[in-house]
């Protein structure tokens, strides 16, 4: 599915982006295998279990993927964001020279979050756990937090080193991190106008991981409903500049 | 309300649940129970066989296990299948065997059961039943509301109560021996090593239920699938073993006893040998 100009703010592909009070529309859940093919896999799994079990696999999946890309391809790609925010070391990090020429992976959530960012920080650092050191150093994968009150430095390193991967957080000022989203089309984060300390709240955020590829072009965004099948196979695509 | 545990899609809170369809249904079995066995009679130990499998299955189906298994946990999820598919069926049949009497009748009706619950078509149903249940497309497609879930489980509830009749019930198709109700339960356990080996062994989530589920703290999704398989095979070989070993004993049994009656006519004078 192409999308045209800015991202449309529909965002979280189970109609609702956060447990708030304003849901946003529903946008399609990313595409799964075809029912036809889970026979199949079914078959395949019971005969490749020596294969299956062999550990991951040596290199990038070689091959002809099923289909093009899984994602959304956005046409026009977006111009990747120019912006400088604390990493979980305290220090600054500029994120359009910081990722320059590699397949950046950047995604806005918070740690409080109980199911989008879990699952998609879960996943994408499962799946590029699985590649050699030559494909991993390849990927960046940012994750900027839409709630630097709760999400402090350290917290977020914490959070983050429990999917692998070694994800990159970046912590900012919130309105810093609203001009951000503002620019890649993504709507702000929500966040409660005042909360009682110690009180356990939502913050709404977009639920689309962004792609930018090797040329640090915005090419394709995944919504949440995104596996480790669909990373597993468009990652390739992803790094090659393929499927699009 | 729900009325039936499946999948959410909301965070997990140890909050409890009210899942009053669950309740309608064992109520259901519990009523249908007593009237059975206000006609037929049955013993003290078949009215407890028979609660303890009920007991089982309401277990499975109510929240936590239930609503873990439905939207949350494959691990659970297998539990949940052990005991709907191979705990709770035999405990329920071996308290409707109290009521049912000798082997055998030459009732229409008990002819045109027999034939229903022939081995080899039991075997399969439930082999069927099992993979069928246990695919991807179908978990995934039925888990996400209340009746496909109410199907899953509807579905394991009848595949193991045909599984296990022809084991435990009385009256079989002659031929359906011990020794050979060993094999069918041992040809059961071959057959679900596919479905097994797939959810074992697989490198990939297999159920995105499952793995876009709101995490719970410290399980990975592949190690809980991974779980799940293990539980399988090994949760189902606990049960599978222990009847082929009671088939076994009560065969040996029966056979030691047949064996000393000969030996006992053989020795007797041959003017007092009867036949």
């Amino acid at each position: 599915m192409r999308e045209t100009g800015a991202i449309p703010e529909r965002e979280s592909a189970r109609g609702f982006e956060w447990n708030g009070s304003t849901p946003y529309a529903a946008a399609p859940r990313a595409p799964r295998a075809p029912a036809a093919t889970a026979g199949m896999r079914l078959v395949a799994g019971a005969l490749g279990l020596a294969l299956a079990a062999c550990g991951p696999a040596a290199d990038l999946p070689e091959g002809r993927p099923e289909g093009g890309i899984r994602g959304t391809v956005l046409d026009p790609p977006l111009e990747k964001p120019d912006f400088v925010l604390t990493d979980t070391d305290g220090r600054p990090f500029d994120f359009r020279t910081g990722t320059a020429g590699f397949l950046t992976l950047l995604f806005f959530g918070y740690t409080n979050c109980p199911d989008v960012c879990p699952v998609h920080m879960g996943n994408l650092g499962t799946v590029i756990a699985k590649y050699p050191y030559e494909t991993r150093s390849r990927i960046r994968v940012v994750f900027v937090t839409t709630d630097p009150e709760r999400d402090t430095a350290e917290r977020l390193k914490l959070w983050l080193g429990q999917f692998g991967g070694d994800i990159i957080g970046l912590r900012g000022d919130p309105a810093e991190v609203d001009r951000i989203q503002a620019e890649l089309g993504l709507p702000p984060a929500l966040r409660p106008d005042s909360v009682a300390p110690g009180t356990d709240y939502p913050v709404g955020h977009s639920a689309r991981v962004l792609a930018f590829t090797p040329d640090d072009k915005g090419r394709v965004a995944y919504a949440f409903g995104t596996r480790q099948e669909d990373w597993i196979h468009d990652l390739p695509l992803l790094l090659r500049q393929r499927g699009f | 309300m729900q009325w039936w545990c499946a999948a959410q899609g909301l965070p997990w809170t140890w909050t409890w649940r009210a899942y009053p369809g669950v309740w309608l249904f064992v109520a259901a079995i519990a009523l249908a129970w007593w009237r059975w066995s206000r006609r037929r009679g049955t013993t003290p130990a078949g009215t407890a066989y028979f609660l303890a499998g009920l007991l089982l299955l309401w277990v499975a189906l109510d929240w936590p296990i239930g609503a873990l298994g439905a939207g949350y946990l494959a691990s659970v999820h297998m539990v949940q299948f052990l005991l709907i598919a191979f705990y709770a069926p035999p405990l329920l049949l071996l308290g409707l065997r109290a009521s049912v009497g000798g082997e055998g009748t030459t009732a229409p009706v008990s002819r045109l059961r027999h034939r229903l619950i022939h081995p080899l078509l039991t075997l399969v149903l439930f082999v069927v039943a099992t993979i069928a249940t246990h695919l991807p497309v179908v978990t995934d497609n039925l888990m996400s509301n209340q009746a496909g879930s109410f199907a899953i489980d509807t579905a394991w509830v009848v595949a193991g109560l045909l599984f296990w009749w022809p084991v435990i019930m009385p009256g079989g198709p002659a031929g359906f021996v011990p020794i050979v109700r060993m094999g069918y339960l041992v040809a059961s356990m071959v057959l679900m090593t596919a479905p097994n080996a797939m959810i074992t062994f697989s490198d990939l989530p297999l159920y995105a239920t499952f793995e876009l589920a709101p995490p719970i703290p410290g399980v990975s999704v592949l190690q809980d699938q991974r779980l799940a398989g293990i539980l399988m095979r090994f949760g189902s070989a606990v049960v599978i073993w222990t009847a082929i070993s009671i088939l076994f004993l009560r065969w040996n049994r029966q056979e030691t006893r047949l064996m000393e009656e000969e030996m006992r006519e053989q020795r007797k004078p041959d003017g007092a040998r009867a036949g």
